[in-house]
This record gives C-alpha cells, structure tokens and sequence, in this order.
C-alpha cells in the first residue's frame, strides 16, 4: 500500500503580530511543521504498521518548505521519503491552487491508495486544501477522522460525528483529514531523527508538473486590523471573593447580561 | 562563529522536550516525594535511544554527538533532576569506560547491551575515605590463579541496585598509590558483591545511591578493564566528560526553576499588580537569565570541544564549576520572588534547590573543578 | 433561471445564515442537499428559489454524494458557493470549488458583488488581520451556517436526483453519551479552559451555568486533549462561533484563536489567575483570581 501524507512547513500566528495598517509581521516567528500534522503521520504510521505501506511525505509551499531541516522534520516521523514543490509562486497560493498542485505531485507519485492530512494548518487553519483535493483527485473524502485501518481498497475509517463515531467502508482511494486529537504523535526517537538526513528527498519543479492554471484569480486590495467591538475593560478587585462576586453580578443586571 | 545549532540538534532537542515536559514533568513532584527509581522513565529512555545517544549505531547507541546529548540531558533535567541523573550516571559514566577502554569480547559482552540501554550501568569509584581524593581507595583486587577477588566498600554509587553492570575501580597495588588502581567490570549478582541501605539525600531523591560491599568476590580474569594500573586514569577521563553532563543537568535544573518564577512573577498579585511589574523582581530574572545562558554556552562550547577533537578537561570543568554554581544561585533566586509560597511543596521551586545542590559535590566537587581548571593555567 | 449562488448542505438543518448571505448577493439562490429528504425540504421552504436533492442509498454518508453535487452545481455554474463549517459540508463544498475551478475562502466577514468582481472581506491567521480580496471568477465560501431556517412561505421546487455514490458506507455508529448543544441558541454562555484543573470541578460550573441558565461550552485544548465534554462544545475559530448576551470565560488564557468564537458576545467577562492572561483585553468585566474561589461565589450572590 502506499500512504501519502500531505504535510506543511509553515509558522504558527501566535508568534506573529499585526501591524496597525493590517499587514502581518512574522519577523519574531520560527517555522515548523504544522500542529496537527504529525497526528496525520501518527495515523498512517499505525495503519503502515499493521498493512505494511510505503510513507511518502509530499509538501507544497514557497521558498523554505524544502530546507533540510524541513524534511528532516517529517522524516524524523516515520515517512519512507519526502516529494516537494518548492515555487516562490506559491507564496500566495490560495487553497485551491494548493490542491491542485498536490494533485498533480500525487498523480506523479502514482499508485497512491490514501491520502492522509492533518486536520487544518497551524496558520491559515482553512480545513479546505484536503477537500478540494479530493475533489480535484475525484476521490472519496472523509474529515475528522479518528482512526483508519484495513488495506488498500478495503479502508475501515472511524470518523466524529455530533454525538458520537460513525464507522465508514471506503472501497477506493481516499482523502482523510485527521482529527486534531485523532491520536498522540509518538515522541520521535533519537536514531528516526539522524536517520532522516539518509533519506530520500525528491524536489519536483513546479512548471514541469503543468498544473492547470487557476479558474479565479484573487487580488488583495487592502488590509486592516479587525474592527472589534470595543470592550469595557473593567478590572474587579478580588481581595473579597464575595464582594467581587456582588459587585460583577450588579454590573451585569445593569447591563442587561442577566 | 555559528552559534546555531544543526538541524539534528534542533530536532533532537524539540523531541526530547516533549518527552520531557509531557512524559516525565507530571511525575517530578511524585518521584521525589516517595523517592522512587523512575524505572517506567529508564524504559521509556532505552526506547527514543537516549541511554546511550552519543555512542556508535554499530554499538547499539545512537549515533549522536555529545552537543546532542547535552541538549537532551539538560532537557530532561528541567523535567526530572532525578531522571537526569540516571541517564548521565549511566551513559556518562559506566558506559564510556566499555566503549573507550574495553577488549572487543567486553564491548561484545556489555556494549551493545548497555549503549540501547537494556542493561543499566553504574561507575563504582567513591569510597567513605575516598572522594575528592579518589586515589586514596582501599578497595583491592587481589588476583589469585585466573581470578581477582575484590574486597573493600563503595558509597553514593548512582543507580545500584538497579544496574546490571559496575565499573569497579580496586587497587591492584596498594603500594603504588593512583598507579596501583584498576578498573574492573563486576556483574550484580556475583557472589560476594551486595548493595547496602539506600542513602537519604536533600534532593535528587528518586536517584538510588546505596553503598557497595566487596566480601571475596572473585571476578574472572578478563573482568579487569583496561590494564592493570591504568584504573585511575580511566576514571579521571571518565569523569572528563562526566562533568559536561552534569554541567547540561545544572543548566535544565536552573531552567526549570526560572521558568517557574517567571510564570509566578506574571501570576502573583501584589500592590495592585503583578510582582513582574515591579523592578526588584525583574532584576532578579534578568540576572538569572544571563547567569543561566552563560553557564549554557559554556557547556555547549566543552560539548563541542569534544566532539570537534579538541581538548575538553578544563572547558568541561570552567562548564561544571560556573553551571552548578549558578544553579544553586538561580534556584535559591527563584525560591524568593515566589515568597513564602516557594518555601512549600505547592510549588516546584524547592525541589529544584535542593536537586541543584548536588551538581557542586558529585563527579568533583567545586574545589576538584578550580583544581583542574587552576593547573591549565599555572603549569 | 441561472443561479447566482448555490448553498451546499449536507445533513444539517443549519442553513439559516448561508440563505442570508446568498440573498444579499442578489439574484436567485439554489440549494443542493446530499442528506434526508426533510432537510431539503426544510432548506426549501427556507427562502432559495430552487433545491436538487441528491438522493442516495440510506447507508450512504453525505460525502458519497460529492460528486452528484459537483455534477448539479457545474450544470448552472454559480459567482458564490456556501457551505457551512462542519466535515461533510466541506467535504462536498471542496468537490464543487474543484469542479467549478473556484478561489476558496474561509474567513470571509462580508462578501458583495462588484460587476463581474466578487469582494470578501476575509479574516486571516487566527484572526489577527482583515483582507479585502477582490475575486476573478467563482468563489466558494466556507461560513457560520447559523440558525435552522424557520418556514419563509411556500417552499421552492425539489428536483431529486439519484446519486451513484462513490465507494463509501456506513456500517456503524457509536454514541459517546455527551449531551449534543447549540450553542448559537444560548443566551448565556460560560466557557471553560485549561485553568480548571479537574472534570471533577465541572460541578463547580454547571452549579453556575444553571444558576443564570447558561450552557457550557471549552477552549480547544478541553474540547480536545481532556475530553470533558462533547467536540460541539469546542469555541474558536475552527470551532464553534457565538454571539450570546454574555460569555463567561472560565479560566481561559484568551489566545485569538479561542476569542474569535466569541467576538460577537454583547458582554464579555473573564475569570483567571494571570493578570497578564490576553483574556483581559478582550472583557467588559474581568476578575484576575482564583476560579475556585470566585465562581462559587458568583453563583451564591446569584441566589
């Protein structure tokens, strides 16, 4: 069997501040591999483990998500090897125009049975690309996907559903996206990370690939910091629980909140 | 000059971070109160291949170099001081004497075990008289047809009874002071050779640290490590490097402690606001923080050195010396900005000074330190 | 009729806000539903001008049908295509932006139509900053579904059709026994984070949360890693987003990403020992101690 797993290099907007004319200053943050994708590779690791399958990495980005360090980072984690597109050009990329690049490294992959990503990235937190994959690949896609087991063509994936888990029979290929808390990414172990460095790491040039061009082209015409519905910001002196508490409840009735 | 670390390092330090702070930081507080041997921790340790990260894959380590190993042990360190100190006891100290000293049948019999860290190791040099003056031994290895038979007592000895295998030092001969020491690998179970009551300690307390007691034991010929008279040089290049480990374990435990009084400076309220408001407060972190970062760099640098080949006692030793100081400093610094509250087992910070103590005395007081460091620079 | 804006839905009756939103844009509004007949039939009488209903076999989840919604939207291609924030939705709003070729957007605030422009003022990077995006050609928008619509006079035609579903089926469902909630119908809201340390000490909430009739809800880590209670009652931005009367935060840091679930709130009031914690730039009223100590508090001044 062989396991894609769609990963992304990219900085988490904790580190990252706003300027007062709305433009984004990431100068303070340090890229890593997106919060929940090593639970995506903790998923096909476990079904790799039990199956038998080859891990391929795959990641699509600007300049950076090809460093070293990149895919030592996801090699470290269990993958057989990592298929990048690193194109400037795609520092911008939309959502769609994502996906259809990592249709198109998948279809130059070949012989994929499943695709597995994590729930959303760190940044952009869109919860689309793996979709819109599927969409693009004419695959079956499932999201919040707690476990996946079985072989290829014959998939058992236990998915979230409000109330409870719904158990699903996927007959072909598939799209899965990982629930954030799907599974605990186990600890990398020392000789997995100074193994990484051996391993095979493909770079792909993105002209070469002849994705299709984008249907709809998006513009920025303007930035701004969110409007936000100004806040009283009054503090409460809780030296005295309960005259903190009879004076918060006043304040409310008064406002009207109770 | 590159002051970065390699994408390895970098990696190797986020992983054991996690392990660290997700695995290992929940048991701190209990470890130390019911003085229990994290056993569960030494498995979990032999698993991610950090029992014995800087020796060859050939050998059953890790392949890794010693700045990755100074990384992981400060990291665990700012977890678990106890965890710490097995796994430096353990690859620093019992484990270098097999790989650098030992005869390809020792290194098939013990390394591969020991390095992945199946068998857990223990270095057996501290006698009641003999500390800081570690030549002053009386333990003997008497050799008798095809046998030493070892006689005499060991204290403070890291990781026994847990270990499976001790590197011994005994005088061959007595009469030769320092030169008239061996070092010998002793198996636990060998008849003669029992592990006395564990030692009460200020801190560090899960570590186990009984003594040892040699009653005619006979150990085989080919247990002597090394050759006869060379044990005592074997335990200072040991402890060469011991002391760089110990260095990264001053530098995590310090770590740990000024995390913890910078979250309570930014909590605490007093006055109206928070006590990180007020400028006593943050002159105490700004101190620690800098006294910290140096007592980091100068650990890397004597990590390096001996990854790089370079001559590493006296960096090993400025590292030990300024980073173990420093932590008590940092420690007892970060026990006043939490105030009374730092004085109670509510919070860590009082684990953390009597666990940073220890880092002054062990593997060379202090004083050994300024004595190693004194020669480099009045020879 | 050329539809301007097609809502896909999947199984969830909360439609109220995407019908909104297609209706500001002007011109007429279709709906494709891969779910039960009746929720076609809600979202029909909902205020669209037309619905295909993807009928597919019973043990068929909605994503079998993504394809056959792809098919019923490239038939009368849209300017916008909605979809509300939950996985199947999503699943099936990602068939149709690949069919249609379309930009996808998931932070969009306002979207208008300019000539043959669209423009989505879109929320970025948890939040923190707005985008105007000015868009050539088809966009598909991921948004808040909102309310379920209530009945807006006689219902649009339903035209079914029959889905040959991708290979995929149900073969088994499992309850947890958390009580499912809406949120968007509570007026009160308290939401709990990391700052309460136990399940045990949920009691000390709920006690509050019946006192003024609020329902529970988390921040993400809860919701996620603790397991105390249903993913439904997850707020932040890939979670739920509220705008109750008041929002009590429970010991709750305040990171972006938790707070722009709740921007809407009329009342804000925060409860945490940091006083540092970014939750008191965003409170109307904020109490910097011990929850332990102020929360039953509060509910005993309540009586």
């Amino acid at each position: 069997m062989r396991i894609v797993v769609a990963y992304k290099w990219t900085c988490d907007p904790e580190e990252a501040t706003a300027r007062p004319d709305g433009t984004v200053d990431w100068s303070r943050a340090k890229p890593g591999l997106s919060t929940y994708d090593p639970v995506a590779m903790e998923l096909a690791r476990r079904l790799a483990e039990e199956a038998g399958a080859e891990l391929v990495g795959v990641t699509v980005g600007a300049k950076g998500v090809g460093a070293p360090i990149a895919s030592k980072a996801a090699l470290g984690r269990g993958l057989d090897r990592v298929v990048i597109v690193e194109d400037e050009s795609l520092r911008e990329a939309g959502r769609s125009e994502l996906a259809a690049v990592v249709a198109e490294v998948i279809r130059h992959i070949g012989d994929v049975d499943l695709v597995i990503t994590g729930d959303s990235s760190v940044d952009v937190a869109a919860k689309m690309v793996p979709t819109v994959l599927a969409g693009e690949l004419g695959w079956p896609a499932v999201a919040e996907v707690t476990s996946v087991t079985g072989q290829a063509g014959a998939l058992r994936v236990e998915r979230a559903i409000p109330g409870g888990v719904q158990v699903l029979q996927i007959s072909g290929p598939a799209v899965l996206a990982a629930s954030a808390d799907a599974a605990a990414p186990r600890v990398p172990g020392m000789k997995e990370l100074l193994a990484a460095a051996r391993k095979p790491v493909e770079l792909l040039d993105l002209t070469a690939l002849k994705v299709p061009p984008a249907g709809a082209v998006m513009t920025v015409t303007g930035r701004a910091r969110p409007e936000r519905k100004a806040r009283k910001g009054q503090l409460i002196d809780t030296t005295d629980p309960a005259a903190a508490a009879a004076e918060l409840v006043a304040a409310l009735r008064a406002a009207g909140a109770l | 000059m590159d002051f970065d670390l390699t994408d390895e390092q970098q990696l190797i330090r986020e992983a054991v971070r996690e392990f660290a702070q997700t695995e290992v930081a929940p048991k701190a507080a209990e470890i130390d109160r019911d003085h229990r041997f994290p056993s569960e921790f030494l498995a979990r340790m032999a698993e991610l291949n950090i029992m014995g990260m800087p020796y060859p894959e050939k050998f059953g380590g890790a392949g890794a170099d010693n700045v990755s190993y100074v990384l992981a042990a400060e990291e665990i360190a700012r977890a678990c001081a106890t965890t710490s100190v097995v796994l430096l006891a353990h690859a620093s100290l019992a484990t270098f004497p097999v790989y650098k000293f030992g005869t390809d049948a020792q290194q098939d019999r013990y390394l591969h075990d020991m390095a992945s860290g199946r068998r857990l190791g223990a270095f057996a040099l501290t006698e009641p008289g003999a500390g800081t003056d570690a030549g002053a031994g009386t333990t003997t290895a008497t050799l008798k047809g095809d046998e030493y038979v070892l006689n005499g007592s060991k204290i403070f000895i890291t990781n026994a009874p847990f270990a499976e295998i001790y590197i011994v030092f005994a005088k061959t001969d007595p009469a030769q002071g320092t030169r008239g020491m061996s070092a010998f690998i002793v198996e636990r179970d060998t008849p003669g050779f029992s592990v006395g009551e564990a030692e009460h300690k200020l801190g560090i307390r899960g570590s186990s640290t009984p003594p040892l007691y040699f009653a005619d034991c006979h150990i085989p010929q080919d247990a002597l490590l090394g050759g006869e008279g060379d044990g005592f040089k074997i335990a200072m290049q040991t402890l060469d490097g011991g002391r760089i480990g110990i260095a990264a374990q001053a530098v995590g435990i310090a770590q740990g402690a000024l995390d913890a009084a910078a979250a309570y400076a930014k909590e605490r309220v007093q006055f109206g606001k928070p006590i990180a408001a007020l400028q006593a407060i943050q002159w105490m972190i700004a101190d620690m923080a800098t006294q910290l970062d140096a007592a980091r760099l100068l650990t890397y640098r004597a990590a390096w050195c001996e990854d790089n080949g370079r001559p590493y006692g006296t960096e090993g030793a400025m590292a030990k010396l300024f980073a173990s100081e420093t932590a008590t400093r940092v420690c007892d610094r970060a026990i006043q900005v939490h105030g009374g509250y730092g004085f109670t087992e509510s919070y860590p910070v009082e684990r953390n000074y009597r666990d940073a103590k220890i880092t002054e005395l062990y593997e060379g007081t202090s004083e050994v330190q300024r004595m190693v460091i004194a020669r480099s620079y009045l020879r | 009729m050329s539809v301007n804006a097609w809502i896909v839905v999947a199984d969830q009756r909360e439609v109220g806000n995407l019908i909104a939103v297609a209706r500001s844009l002007g011109g007429p509004v279709g709906a494709v539903v891969a779910g039960p007949r009746s929720v076609a039939e809600t979202v029909a009488s909902g205020g669209v001008d037309k619905v295909v209903w993807c009928h597919a076999p019973d043990d068929a989840p909605p994503e079998a049908s993504a394809r056959a919604v792809a098919d019923a939207v490239a038939a009368d291609p849209p300017r916008v295509a909605l979809a509300g924030r939950n996985p199947a939705e999503r699943v099936l709003l990602g068939a149709v932006a690949a069919r249609l070729n379309a930009a996808v957007l998931t932070g969009a605030r306002s979207v208008s139509l300019d000539g043959d422009r669209t423009t989505v003022v879109n929320a970025v990077f948890g939040d923190i900053s707005d985008e105007t995006v000015a868009v050539s050609g088809p966009v598909a928008l991921l948004l808040d579904g909102g309310s379920v619509p209530p009945a807006a006079g006689p219902g649009a035609p339903i035209e079914e059709v029959t889905v040959a579903p991708l290979g995929m089926k149900v073969v088994e469902t499992r309850t947890h026994g958390f009580e499912t909630v809406d949120l968007n119908a509570a007026h009160r809201v308290i939401g709990v984070g990391r700052g309460v340390k136990a399940k045990e000490d949920l009691a000390l909430i709920e006690a509050l949360a019946e006192a003024i009739e609020a329902e529970i809800a988390c921040s993400r880590p809860v919701a996620e890693g603790l397991n105390w209670m249903g993913k439904d009652r997850y707020i932040g931005s890939s979670g739920a987003h509220i705008a109750p009367q008041l929002y009590l935060a429970v010991g709750i840091s305040g990171q972006l990403q938790h707070m722009v679930g709740v921007t809407g709130a009329e009342t804000i009031v925060g409860i945490n020992s940091d006083a540092n914690a970014a939750i008191f730039s965003h409170t109307d009223y904020g109490l910097v101690g011990d929850l332990y100590q102020l929360v039953p508090a509060i509910t005993a001044a309540l009586k």
